[in-house]
């Protein structure tokens, strides 16, 4: 082998290797700026389940410690100053006073059971994404060359959801009855 | 500005032939069906051939990925396609529908659905259909295949089970919506079916040279009693479907009951017995009237079935239900000892436990079971199916870097 062959092979190499790098560069990129935008999206979910928790106040025939324990959680979960750690806690602790004050209720409304059912799959696709980007940026190639080093490593959110009617498993007519519910908030949350 | 309710086009990616009739297939009409009833627009990219216009789709928002190779896959014959062109085809079809989200169905098969998922540069929602394990091949095709699951914004899984295969072979997570149904087209006619004969069945019937007559005719007291009849619905030809549990239990039953008629119908070819009636592959009419004119539907599959929806269209239909154990199935009609089962269900492969429960079914029919499921299969229409996909469309164009965004509309 002479010099140019060994160069010619080394500039291969090389070529290779960058091409490979970028790819996975694009490719953590990619990952990572959807969770983010998973989370922004999980955020705005779950600050609207807490102003529809808020407004079962509301509710007419609602005892007053019923509605005072629910605007209490439900007030908790929106103070801006709270870390990830402490807003599960308080997101978990408003899905099991909803659970608990269900039987209470005088009727239960079908945008709530909206809501919650929106959060838990918005939540879903956040951990999914976010364990994705991990799977990418834990990668010894990513690590070494340091290919996320400009973005904030995402991070699972963890809470409680507790039992509520589903997407699916709502009876058709609740389903049907809270579709303009469900359009609203999609357009609210299109507006912000 | 627009708002999200705006008319979306949604590109669908079927990886199987529409030139045959197959689960996935329907799913996709059907979606395409209720998307345009809320005023979206749906296109298909699928091998074989759409016939004509339907009010699922008409005739021009179809395209062809040309003609499918059939393919032994997943423990039965998958006709579909593969190779460059077929690459180039995919990705014309992409640049050219302005799409505002790409609908990829069984993502992870070696079809047009892979390719889609690979070419794609639109928000991605996919729809894992099967249940079945392929971790050997994953693990070998190793980073191409992950960097394009990667690609993937929304993932739907049509049960349960569907979406532990997505989990642990994929390493990706997905939102649990099962298939739709058409509810008022199966449950619409059973109160009234066993009075009035349904011609297109009795066309079907005497064509397959079935041995009915006006004896089907419920409240028409002259004439022979009513022969029991149990049907059967699926691939005839596919061991996993089960066929073959059914037929050893026949004799079984036809001790006991030597009057029932057994009818099977379904895609395949096999010689059976000259006392069971093939009426081979049927319409969707005809699959209604023929649900709507049984006595009990058998549910024999033996394995990889993640999501029975010819069992719930039957459940929809009110037919008195006898079902293998296979998990799946029992999710739909409860465990053996629920008092509250919407079926009975027996264990897999046993032919004397399925001619045990339909003697059964056929000695002391429950109306209250077969009301149940009934109930049950309600929940499954595409009024509310169809309006969980939408929400997983809304959620992956609010969270994938949408071309919405880019051209200022939202």
């Amino acid at each position: 082998m002479n010099t140019v062959e060994i160069l010619a092979v080394i500039i291969i190499v090389g070529v290779v290797l960058v091409w490979r790098i970028s790819w996975l560069a694009t490719r953590v990129h990619r990952a990572t700026t959807r969770a983010e935008r998973t989370w922004s999206v999980l955020d705005a979910a779950l600050v609207g389940r807490a102003q529809r928790a808020a407004e079962l106040v509301m509710m007419r025939s609602i005892d007053p410690a019923t509605a005072l324990l629910v605007l209490d959680a439900a007030v908790a979960t929106l103070d801006p100053d709270l870390c990830q750690r402490q807003r599960e806690l308080t997101e978990s602790d408003l899905s099991h006073v909803l659970d608990a004050v269900d039987p209470m209720l005088p009727a239960r409304p079908s945008e709530l059971d909206m809501e919650r059912a929106r959060t838990s799959m918005y939540r879903r696709l956040h951990n999914d994404a976010v364990s994705t980007a991990l799977a990418l940026r834990r990668r010894h190639i990513v690590r070494i060359f340091r290919l996320a080093r400009r973005s904030v490593e995402p991070r699972p959110f963890e809470m409680a959801e507790g039992t509520f009617c589903t997407l699916m498993a709502c009876p058709p007519d609740s389903l049907e009855g809270s579709t303009s519910s469900l359009t609203t908030v999609m357009v609210r949350e299109a507006e912000n | 500005m627009t708002d999200l309710r705006r008319r979306l086009r949604v590109g669908m990616v079927c990886p199987y032939s529409f030139d045959v009739p197959g689960g996935v297939q329907n799913h996709v009409l059907g979606l395409a069906r209720y998307l345009r009833q809320a005023g979206h627009r749906p296109y298909v990219l699928a091998p074989g051939e759409l016939r004509s216009s339907t009010a699922a789709l008409d005739l021009e928002d179809f395209a062809s990925a040309g003609a499918a190779v059939p393919v032994p896959y997943n423990g039965s014959v998958a006709r579909v396609n593969f190779g460059p062109l077929s690459a180039a085809r995919v990705r014309r079809w992409l640049r050219n529908g302005k799409f505002d989200l790409i609908h990829i169905h069984e993502p992870v098969t070696p079809s047009i659905s892979l390719l889609a998922l690979w070419a794609a540069e639109q928000p991605v929602v996919a729809t894992f259909h099967t249940a079945t394990p392929r971790s050997r091949s994953m693990q070998l095709a190793g980073g191409v295949l992950r960097a394009a699951i990667e690609k993937i914004d929304a993932g739907i899984a049509v049960s349960e089970s569907a979406r532990n295969v997505v989990v642990q072979h994929l390493g990706r997570d997905a939102v649990v919506i099962p298939n739709g149904i058409r509810f008022d087209d199966f449950a619409r006619r059973r109160p009234a079916m066993r009075a009035e004969p349904f011609d297109e069945l009795q066309t079907t019937l005497a064509e397959a040279r079935c041995s009915t007559g006006p004896g089907q005719v419920a409240g028409s007291p002259p004439g022979p009693p009513p022969r029991p009849r149990l049907i059967f619905i699926g691939r005839l030809d596919e061991p996993r479907k089960g066929l073959d549990v059914l037929l050893a239990a026949i004799p079984l039953i036809r001790q006991a009951r030597p009057d029932v008629e057994v009818i099977v119908a379904g895609q395949g070819r096999r010689a059976l017995p000259s006392w069971c009636c093939n009426l081979g592959p049927i319409t969707e009419e005809a699959k209604i009237a023929l649900l709507n004119s049984a006595d009990v539907f058998v549910a024999p599959q033996l394995a990889r079935e993640s999501f029975g929806i010819v069992l719930l269209e039957a459940m929809a239909s009110g037919v008195q239900l006898v079902a293998s154990d296979l998990p799946s199935f029992v999710d739909l009609l409860g465990a053996p000892q629920d008092k509250e089962r919407r079926g009975d269900v027996f264990g897999v492969g046993d032919h004397r436990a399925l001619a045990r429960a339909v003697l059964e079914a056929l000695e002391r029919p429950d109306p209250l079971q077969a009301a149940r499921a009934q109930q049950a299969a309600k929940a499954y229409d595409w009024s509310s199916v169809g309006m969980a996909v939408l929400a997983v469309y809304r959620a992956a164009l609010s969270t994938a870097p949408s071309t919405l965004a880019a051209d200022g509309e939202v």
